[in-house]
């Protein structure tokens, strides 16, 4: 999700917006989009729906020759060069502003007809009145009549649960993949449309830029057998940047930690409460990735074949050393307060009040975070540290997916309906470098935005209404760009590179899978184990004895089942 | 609510006497009523009061009764997404008899959430329901009605902070981070943090509820209080008795119809302990301490779309509630009071 998330939410991902501190979903919060979960959130709410080889089937995934007749042919198209080009699975780069008379068309015309549509989506933060301006140019600019019903991403889940359950689904409804708990996998199945007949292999060529969208995002939207997802594209390399206090650390001289130790002997120097200054914020999802730990982000991202046998991340001796270690940033008192209540706002904040010099977050609050102090705190810096791995050098990282969010079309739907949000996701998933993309993430010139020596800077009013919403209806593939911060813009990139570079594919990288609906609440009580243990309430040992009760419960059937579904379908795994 | 029909039924009625119309002598534990006047004269002379209640009635039966039919999907494997809405999602989800109850009945989560419940409706009882009493008396011997005002104002306002902002404000004071435990690091001591503390949480959520509602359920008390007869007070300082002896033989016999109401509408409510408070605060001390029943069905029947199993918790609960209330409203009668109502 980071690139997306980046590109397209980071400006909106200021801190004002909602969230708990580091509950998963006051995560989301401040991190817009998506990415969610990746670090360690719970494989609470992940199964995503396929069906089986061939169609039809409710579980299962669908991949190789099944998913070929399914996917949409790739068309590439890229208007300017990325400045920094993807490696290691990193989003691409664009450092420079395109001036806006050299901004390309990638959409002839206007694509819809003029149709109303309802879109439901997640929404961090205050919402913009519902016909602004900013809403009003996109309908205009893509000839639909778009109403946004914005719900509120911290309880997004149960708004989803019940709107499907009702008879009133809106026409696009946007679907995070951490959403994906419960039922709704099969509500995705029974309530979305096929979009097959519009998008799969030629087909999508009437679409340009949903065409240049990466086939393994694509890969992603195919529920329950057939292609019914709308996806936003993201680098699969982790988004959970540990960001530090630049500024402070240079002052003080600190060296960033290079182990766990030192990061706990850095956190207690750092800490100190008198002055109301503590090290950092709720640390789990970086002590997964520092020790290694398998993904969270999605169900089947947890599963991994380890010596011809599938191992679940929960069952690894690196969960138990991650969560026993952010234990110890609790027990040290280093950890501040707020962050043990959870319902205490953003974390974000306390780290641009400097009342907390480390936290970690989408990779996206980078860009958000600096631009918003830009004019507050002109000694403000930060910077992501790479993730250090638990026992000194590299950490060894685990790929997140390549799409983890969607938007999906009533089903039922008239022709007219369904065309209409094509074109709705044709012009959003609109490169960088055209008249689209630009409209997408800075809104108009003069009400959104102004240009300042070439480059587009945001007003108020553009931060206010020029957020979210839109890019979730389909996105291109995964890009970084702000122009005004050229050089955020390349260390948020380069950051992703090296990450990458150490990062590897589990077994079920890349597949949407959906669990046989009698094991999908089997992992619902994981994420609250996590915290009680963190914060001291709930011994590691509690951990292991759920873990065993997990096994029992269903755990050892759903790794048999997996086994199989690996052996029918293979691994995406590298 | 039949003893506030009595009440208005009364005075319409004041020639009905002791004998019903077929001649046998009423019960005279019963309130009377109005029964001996025809059905249609009734109605039209009591229309006004029936309308006045058809925007209450509306509401009771939209919102109260129509749900209700939904707790069939407790008896099933409810799936909302078999259909194309929920109610022919209902028919043909698969009947499991009491399949739900027998997994709600051996889960050991919901046996804790009751546990929870149970001790947060205890302390509460405790703790909680005789401050409005206090309070109550307290205002009622303020004089001047200047103060009087301020001191109800003060009193109630913190009924209208949502629990978002109570629980943030006593976050700020007694948090790890909030002004006490600053203010003591500062001055050399240790800190401390009580919104996270499991053990603390029981209190810790009494008291917030005491500082938000408190005030607000000393407007029953007082209105009980006003009605008393002044005379009664002049009556018995005339045979000497003190302030201490005036409460405890006119005012306090006054309130008790009230006391003993509110306490049996409490006791019908005990497993209803508040549940936006409690679910705001789940994740400050962990499901341990905070789940109770309305957060253990929300956690299963909305996170999970698990909405069979929440319904069959709910019905428990609604049942062990109806139990509760009667048996409270029985011991209310043994005990010489009206109660909620006499049958």
């Amino acid at each position: 999700m980071t690139p997306n998330a980046v590109s397209t939410d980071s400006r909106r991902s200021t801190p004002s917006r909602s969230g708990s501190g580091q509950s998963r979903r006051g995560f989301l919060a401040s991190t817009a989009v998506a990415a969610a979960v990746a670090a360690g959130g719970a494989p609470l709410l992940t199964a995503c729906g396929g069906g089986g080889s061939g169609s039809g089937k409710k579980d299962g995934t669908t991949t190789g020759k099944d998913a070929a007749k399914l996917l949409p042919a790739f068309v590439a198209s890229t208007v300017v060069a990325p400045d920094i080009a993807p490696k290691n699975g990193s989003a691409a780069g664009f450092t420079r502003a395109i001036p806006g008379a050299e901004l390309k068309a990638s959409v002839t015309g206007r694509r819809g007809k003029g149709g109303a549509l309802t879109i439901m989506a997640p929404f961090w933060g205050p919402p913009p009145a519902p016909d602004n301006p900013y809403y009003k140019a996109m309908n205009e600019a893509i000839g639909v009549r778009a109403t946004w019903q914005n719900q509120d991403g911290n309880v997004y889940d149960q708004k989803l649960g019940a709107v499907l359950a009702s008879s009133e689904i809106p026409d696009v409804v946007v679907v995070p993949g951490w959403n994906l708990g419960g039922r709704i996998p099969s509500a995705v199945d029974a309530k979305f449309e096929d979009l097959g007949p519009y998008l799969s292999g030629d087909k999508v060529k009437a679409y340009p830029n949903l065409a240049a969208i990466p086939t393994d995002a694509w890969q992603r939207s195919i529920f329950g057998g057939t292609l019914r997802g709308l996806p936003m594209p993201a680098s699969y390399v982790t988004n959970i940047a540990p960001f530090y206090r630049k500024d402070l650390f240079d002052a003080k001289g600190w060296q960033l930690p290079k182990n766990a130790d030192e990061f706990l002997a850095l956190a207690k120097e750092i800490t100190s409460a008198k002055a109301k200054v503590w090290a950092c914020g709720d640390m789990t999802w970086t002590a997964y990735n520092m020790f290694g730990v398998l993904s969270g982000s999605d169900k089947a991202l947890g599963w991994n074949l380890v010596d011809g046998k599938l191992v679940n991340r929960i069952e690894t001796p690196e969960y138990l050393e991650a969560l026993e270690w952010t234990r110890k940033l609790f027990d040290a008192g280093v950890v501040h307060p707020d962050e043990k209540t959870q319902n205490q706002g953003d974390t974000g904040n306390r780290f641009t009040a400097g009342q907390c010099l480390i936290y970690n977050n989408d990779l996206s609050h980078w860009y958000a975070k600096t631009s918003e102090q830009a004019a507050r705190n002109a000694s403000f810096a930060m910077a992501a540290m790479d993730i250090p791995g638990h026992a000194g050098g590299l950490p060894k990282l685990w790929a997140t997916n390549p799409a983890n969010i969607w938007a999906f079309i009533r089903k039922g739907s008239s022709k007219a309906v369904i065309e209409d949000a094509l074109a709705v996701a044709d012009f959003t998933a609109a490169p960088y470098g055209t008249k689209e993309r630009m409209l997408t993430d800075y809104g108009v010139e003069g009400v959104h935005h102004t240009v300042k020596n070439g480059l587009p800077v945001k007003t108020d009013k553009g931060n206010q209404e020029v957020s979210s919403s839109w890019m979730f209806v389909a996105s291109p593939a995964p890009y970084i760009a702000h122009p005004d911060t050229p050089e955020v813009t390349r260390a948020m990139t380069e950051w992703q590179q090296r990450m990458g570079a150490v990062t590897s594919k589990s077994s079920f990288y890349g597949m949407t899978v959906t669990e046989p609906s009698r094991w999908t609440g089997l992992m619902n009580d994981f994420e609250q184990l996590e915290k009680d243990i963190v914060r001291g309430r709930k011994k590691v040992s509690d951990m292991q004895q759920a873990v065993s009760e997990w096994k029992t419960k269903g755990g050892d059937e759903l790794r048999d089942w997996y086994r199989k579904l690996l052996d029918t379908n293979g691994s995406a795994a590298s | 609510m039949s003893t506030l029909d009595t009440k208005t039924a009364e005075p319409a009625a004041p020639a009905a006497t002791a004998r019903t119309p077929r001649g046998r002598r009423r019960d005279p534990r019963r309130p009377r009523t109005a029964g001996h006047v025809p059905f249609g004269r009734r109605l039209r002379r009591d229309r006004a009061l029936l309308l006045m209640t058809v925007p209450a009635l509306v509401l009771v039966v939209v919102f109260n009764y129509v749900p209700i039919l939904g707790n069939v999907v407790a008896f099933q494997d409810y799936d909302p997404y078999l259909s194309t809405n929920g109610v022919t999602a209902m028919l043909e989800s698969p009947w499991v008899g009491l399949g739900q109850f027998e997994r709600v009945l051996s889960d050991p989560g919901f046996w804790h959430a009751v546990e929870n419940t149970l001790v947060l409706f205890l302390l509460q009882l405790v703790l909680f329901f005789p401050v409005p009493i206090a309070l109550a008396l307290l205002v009622n011997s303020v004089l001047r009605p200047r103060v009087r005002a301020v001191v109800q104002a003060i009193l109630y306002l913190p009924h209208f902070f949502s629990w978002v902002l109570v629980i943030t404000v006593f976050q700020q004071i007694l948090g790890g981070a909030g002004i006490i435990a600053q203010t003591l690091r500062q001055h050399g001591h240790e800190g401390f943090d009580l919104m996270t503390d499991p053990a603390v949480f029981p209190f810790l959520v009494t008291a917030e509820g005491i500082w938000k509602d408190a005030g607000w359920g000393v407007i029953v008390f007082l209105a009980a209080l006003a009605a008393v007869n002044q005379d009664l007070y002049e009556a018995a300082a005339m045979d000497g008795a003190g302030r201490w002896r005036r409460m405890w033989h006119v005012t306090l016999p006054a309130l008790r119809p009230v006391i003993a109401l509110l306490l049996v509408l409490r006791v019908g409510d005990a497993l209803t302990v508040g549940f936006e408070q409690l679910l705001l605060q789940r994740d400050a001390v962990g499901p341990g301490a905070a789940e109770v029943l309305d957060t253990f069905v929300w956690w299963t029947g909305l996170r999970s779309q698990d909405f069979s199993y929440a319904a069959a918790a709910g019905l428990v609960k609604g049942v062990v509630g109806l139990v509760l209330v009667l048996s409270a409203n029985k011991t209310a009668h043994l005990m010489g009071e009206q109660g909620v109502y006499r049958t």
